[in-house]
């Protein structure tokens, strides 16, 4: 059976539909610059772009008639997803600029550059839109599967 | 020392909904204004509404919201 005609299958709201775009496009995108840094070095990170797929994700919360697409518990747990990710974005940035002044192969002069700066923020990015996917899916999963 | 665990919020809108009532998920939802997927997780008490949501939910079963909702202490 499936989510139409089974009355206890909840289905998917639009926003976890977004949610799961979000992950698995950032996870694709992560993929595929890894795939390519051995290839195109430092170019690698123009496969990042592909985190543009998601703007497509607007079609499930299109406006249907009627027909309530959002609710109060969709805010909700986008709103803590977005907060989780903004903060492993942060994080990460964070982490990624200790780094940089810790290793030992970097100087000042190497590292603050217009590649690195690239790198970081596509990076932060990537996280971003991961995170806030992947605990948009965890708080759907789990509030559908309480009782 | 160890934090209390959060009181679960029990309800009675499944039971409500489909034998006294007999209405279903979706007409439920849109006459409270949320998703299908709000009221399955209202059900199966995976979701604590809002006040507004549950003040709704018992002016669509004419009770109280206590009558509907309770806290499994």
């Amino acid at each position: 059976m499936n989510a139409k005609t089974n009355p206890d299958s909840p289905g998917m709201s639009a926003l976890e539909k977004v949610a799961w775009t979000e992950a698995l496009v950032s996870l694709a995108a992560l993929i595929l610059v890894s795939v390519l840094i051995p290839f195109t070095g430092h170019h690698a990170a123009s496969a990042f772009a592909v985190l543009g797929i998601v703007i497509l994700s607007f079609w499930f919360i299109r406006k249907r008639g009627h027909t309530v697409i959002i609710d109060e518990r969709d805010l909700e747990i986008a709103q803590k997803a977005r907060q989780q990710g903004s903060e492993a974005a942060w994080g990460f940035l964070v982490l990624a600029l200790i780094a940089i002044q810790i290793v030992p192969w970097s100087t000042h002069e190497a590292v603050f550059n217009k590649t690195t700066l690239n790198w970081l923020i596509w990076a932060q990015f990537a996280i971003f839109v991961g995170v806030k996917g992947i605990v948009g899916i965890t708080l759907y999963r789990r509030q559908h599967h309480a009782a | 020392m160890p934090r209390k665990s959060e009181p679960t919020l029990r309800n009675r809108v499944k039971e409500l909904r489909s034998a006294e009532v007999g209405m279903t998920q979706q007409s439920l939802a849109d006459e409270v204004g949320v998703t299908r997927q709000t009221v399955v997780a209202l059900e199966t008490e995976g979701y604590t509404p809002s006040l507004a949501l549950a003040l709704r939910v018992a002016k669509v079963f004419g009770k109280t919201v206590d009558e509907l909702f309770w806290l499994d202490e």
